[in-house]
């Protein structure tokens, strides 16, 4: 265990736990977009800065990646860090300027003008590779992946085509911060990154429930046959 | 357009946030739905949230002296003054921060009330609070029966359900008039954000929540919420009889973004009424010829509401 000082506060944490963690629990608040509690950090939204002075060596960093060490000053919301946070905002805003939240985030620290011209083309992703990580670690199908680099780069099933290990579950859309992903359903067709999916009606009711292609890959991995998964939950 | 979410789920579920506020060692029924909708709601709002709660199921089973059910701050008000309450702290808020006492953080302000104190009692601070227009959160749990004083008919028992005060009969089919439309003269106002939302349908509930945070202004979001107790239903199936109450139409879901309306779950083709009516007890006296009565009735209100999601979509 470690003591240190958040905004003044002095705190214990676990030598090396992420500085975002640490405050959050202290109830100090840090808006942060890429950091999810069960992917934990991957330090790629930048959104999440707080000021450290380490033995007087004064910096800005990225909390969600910062370890708590043995007497830090951390502030979450001096003049610095507001100024970074701003930047920050500024340059999501330029990038994705139809996203809901980051219009209200930005709108919430004071950003009102942008400096830069804005992209048209990256509709709301902000490449904080949540879905990816995911679809990785707690799907376990790694359908979705980056490509490109630099202004191109991009997420996206494999070469751009319908990805052929996509079981269309939904996690990546409810994961991603800013609302990016589109899942439509129409006459039985569950359409999600370019590859649609016939859904499988219940033999009872009817009525669509999940798709097919899921449902075989549910059974093959957790030995369940596929007539019992084929009843949809309502008349099971 | 956005996405449908209620079908999301076999591993969606894994992805909601962990932390509880509404915390174990409460005194809800067995198989309650009500305190499942306020554990997801705190979810979605998270930790910087005030709570102003009329009297009602929830708060009785959640503050028995000297135990607490929540870990966040919460005032217990009467039926009549929750979402006054609601707006008066908001407003307190406002002032604090603009005057440098508090820390300069976004709370949120969230007024929670059961159907009686929502549609009955509640309703006059509840139309004055949305229309001075304080950014906050009202939930009405409506679980259709003053269900913590012994099942007395409030204005949102469906028609013909059985309680205490209308007992069905010789001359009395039970509740003999129809629900109230809360969430209608919810829009009436003018309000940014309106929804409908079941705590069967989880990650739909969850993400009208998070909208429900973000809008610039009061947001109404009624909740359907299943009690076993008053219901007279198994407790094992409190989540199936609210996907089965969305399923038949009852209780679409929805929601109205500034005036437009969009259904968030296409609940076609409708599954007949009687699967949800059967197995409840409030509704075993019902005729063949009452349940056609409301089965008309619920296909004309859902015909309705569909053509109020198409136009909408098309204005867009």
């Amino acid at each position: 265990m470690v003591q240190l000082s958040i905004n003044g506060k002095k705190v214990t944490a676990e030598e090396g736990e992420a500085l975002l963690k640490v405050a959050r629990r202290e109830g100090f608040v840090i808006p942060t977009l890429c950091y999810h509690e069960l992917l934990g950090s991957s330090g790629r939204c930048r959104l999440c800065v707080v000021e450290v002075n380490d033995a007087g060596k004064k910096r800005v960093v990225a909390s969600c990646l910062y370890p708590a060490k043995e007497n830090i000053e951390v502030f979450t919301d001096s003049d610095e860090v507001r100024l970074v946070r701003r930047t920050v905002l500024e340059l999501l805003l330029a990038r994705n300027p139809s996203a809901e939240l980051i219009q209200h985030l930005a709108k919430q620290h004071g950003v009102t003008e942008v400096r830069y011209t804005p992209d048209q083309d990256k509709g709301k992703c902000i490449l904080c590779n949540l879905c990816v990580r995911c679809c990785k670690d707690i799907v376990g199908v790694s359908a979705l992946g980056m490509s490109g680099k630099g202004p191109m780069k991009k997420v996206g099933p494999p070469f751009d085509e319908p990805s052929e290990t996509c079981i269309g579950c939904g996690a990546c859309v409810v994961i991603c911060p800013t609302g990016h992903i589109a899942m439509e359903e129409e006459k039985g067709v569950r359409t999600v990154w370019q590859k649609k999916f016939e859904l499988a009606a219940c033999p009872k009711c009817k009525r669509y429930h999940l798709p097919l292609f899921q449902l075989e890959w549910i059974s093959k991995t957790r030995n369940i046959p596929v007539e019992e998964l084929m009843v949809c939950e309502d008349c099971r | 357009m956005t996405t449908l979410l209620p079908n999301v789920r076999t591993f969606a579920a894994n992805v909601i946030p962990k932390e509880e506020f509404a915390v174990p060692g409460h005194r809800a029924c067995t198989g309650c739905a009500e305190i499942l909708a306020v554990r997801l709601a705190l979810k979605g709002f998270g930790r910087d949230t005030i709570i102003s709660m009329a009297t009602g199921c929830m708060e009785i089973v959640s503050s028995p002296l000297p135990t607490t059910d929540w870990t966040l701050p919460w005032i217990h008000v009467a039926f009549e003054n929750c979402a006054a309450v609601a707006s008066g702290v908001e407003s307190a808020l406002k002032i604090l921060r603009k005057k440098g006492k508090i820390p300069d953080k976004d709370v949120h302000v969230v007024a929670i009330a059961g159907d009686g104190g929502t549609m009955d009692i509640g309703l006059q601070s509840l139309s004055g609070a949305l229309e001075r227009y304080h950014k906050f959160t009202y939930i009405c749990l409506d679980n259709e029966a003053y269900m913590n004083t012994g099942i007395q008919r409030s204005s949102g028992t469906p028609f013909g359900a059985m309680t205490t005060t209308s007992p069905p009969g010789k001359n009395s089919i039970g509740q003999s008039t129809w629900k109230k439309d809360m969430p209608k003269i919810a829009v009436a106002h003018n309000i940014p954000y309106v929804a409908t939302a079941c705590p069967s349908y989880p990650f739909d509930f969850l993400e009208k929540i998070r909208k429900a945070k973000m809008v610039d202004g009061p947001s109404y979001i009624h909740v359907l919420s299943v009690c076993p107790t008053g219901w007279r239903t198994p407790t094992d199936l409190s989540i199936r009889y609210g996907r089965l109450a969305v399923q038949t139409g009852v209780f679409p879901l929805y929601e109205v973004e500034d005036g437009k309306y969009r259904l968030t779950y296409n609940a076609e083709p409708l599954r007949p009424i009687t699967e949800y009516l059967k197995g409840q007890g409030r509704f075993r006296h019902l005729t063949p010829d009452s349940i056609a009565t409301i089965q008309k009735r619920i296909t004309t209100d859902w015909e309705a509401l569909k053509a109020l999601s198409d136009s909408s979509a098309k204005a867009i």
